[in-house]
């Protein structure tokens, strides 16, 4: 008579709403850079330090608003990894990236 | 009560290895039938598994849990092919788009597109994973500088038909590929030229390469083959009960596992070419079949869409197989714990 070999628990799933590669994961932290690092100003200017974390959050709220702008918003020609679509309407939670021509 | 496998009473005091049935692990997630398997080597934090599948969605996921970490976004069509470079930095996959993709296997995000006139079905980093090899249906094998993709990819001609499978071997100094053309050609990668070929009465189903020991697997109708990778001399055939589609043999040159059309996973020695195990599990034809870089556990890819993980030493600790030593019973399990069985899904 044979018994099944006892598990822990069984393989964890693909999360729905997201395309995984947990920017917390220690493997993520430890591979991939930060985009933009932040300069190390030499003797510790602590001006300019300041006035580059002010210009990134001005950057990171800009990009935000960009983001909620972008929501419900009717769009033609939309370029999609499925093709072309001539009319759409941009719904943010689909949204993986975005580029456009102003 | 699964939880309680024996009860104390009945276990001898000098303890037996129990009969153990393995249990494989099945990882779900895709849609449509997963056509591809590969392994990356053994990194820092474990090694990693990227799955190919018509659904266009190639998933990377822990190697030794089969937990999911992502899935690479971005194809328009199957994906026919994937593989991982050795520390699992990078990936590629080759698909129907007429596509292969290279991507950041930490971030997932998509790298590099490189444009082909057919549907591309294999795709090979080079050791140092500077230079990509792609085959497909146009029948030409091209070799891509990463660092340099402005550059046209070197072309070799010569298959007469669509190419299944592409790899680097003999240090990435020469290339094998197998075609649908009833052929396995050994190309040297410096002059371009075919070096030697193989000609069967079938088309090849899969071909897999280990350096270590420069050996070649393939499979063909219900052969499993295996070849000297430089000579291309037969070193030894065996023979499966049903029409095989993929094989692999274990890092260590002791067992082999095969799956194809009977939905079936085989063991053999490969000493003996003996069937020692078959299990069921997989509700569709197994695609592919690849051992793990430790040879801990073997993964198998089906038509069902799903993958499977296997042990190869049925009832040993690892990854999330746990073994139940007889004094283990009766206690309280803190651990959750349970027998499973192969219908149940994740």
């Amino acid at each position: 008579m044979t018994t099944p070999v006892p598990v822990l628990r069984l393989p964890k799933g693909p999360d729905p709403n997201s395309r995984g590669f947990d920017p917390n994961s220690p493997r993520y932290i430890a591979l991939c850079r930060t985009t933009v690092a932040t300069t190390e100003a030499a003797g510790g200017d602590e001006e300019e330090l300041q006035q580059e974390q002010h210009a990134r959050s001005v950057l990171r709220e800009r990009f935000l608003r960009c983001l909620l702008a972008m929501n419900n918003k009717k769009v033609s020609d939309l370029h999609t990894p499925i093709g072309v679509q001539k009319e759409a309407l941009i719904r943010s939670q689909d949204v993986i990236s975005f580029t456009f021509d102003a | 009560n699964k939880n309680k496998l024996f009860s104390p009473a009945t276990v001898p005091a000098a303890a037996p290895t129990m009969a153990m049935r393995q249990t494989p692990l099945t990882c779900s997630g895709h849609t449509r039938p997963v056509v591809d398997l590969a392994f990356s080597g053994i990194t820092p934090f474990g090694y990693f598994l990227i799955s190919a599948c018509k659904d266009g969605k190639p998933m990377l996921r822990q190697g030794d849990t089969g937990d999911w970490i992502g899935t690479f976004l971005g194809h328009k069509g199957a994906v026919w092919g994937a593989t991982l470079n050795m520390d699992a930095t990078k990936a590629a996959t080759a698909a129907a788009d007429f596509t292969a993709k290279v991507w950041d296997s930490v971030s997932g995000d998509e790298v590099l597109s490189l444009a082909h006139k057919h549907i591309v079905k294999s795709v090979n980093f080079t050791q140092d994973s500077n230079h990509l090899l792609t085959a497909g249906n146009d029948k030409l094998l091209r070799i891509f500088d990463l660092s340099n993709t402005d550059a046209a990819p070197q072309e070799i001609a010569g298959h007469g038909a669509a190419i299944k499978k592409a790899l680097w071997c003999n240090d990435d100094k020469q290339i094998l590929s197998a075609a649908d053309d009833k052929t396995v050609r050994l190309w040297d990668r410096t002059s371009m030229e075919e070096v030697k070929t193989l000609t069967f009465n079938t088309s090849v189903s899969s071909m897999e390469y280990m350096a270590d020991g420069e050996i070649l697997v393939i499979t063909y109708g219900k052969t499993i083959a295996f070849y000297n990778a430089l000579s291309l001399e037969l070193i030894k055939i065996a023979e499966a009960p049903a029409p095989i589609n993929s094989a692999s043999l274990h890092p260590e040159k002791d067992f082999f596992v095969a799956g194809g059309e009977d939905f079936k996973l085989y063991k053999f020695d490969y000493s003996t070419q003996e069937e020692l195990e078959s299990y069921k599990g997989h509700f569709g034809p197994v695609h592919c079949v690849r051992f793990s870089p430790d040879g801990e556990l073997y993964a198998s890819g089906s038509e069902d869409g799903t993958l499977r993980l296997w042990q190869t030493a049925v009832g040993k600790t690892y990854g999330l197989w746990k073994c139940v030593l007889p004094e283990d019973l009766g206690a309280d399990n803190s651990e959750q714990m349970y027998g499973t069985t192969p219908e149940i899904k994740a």
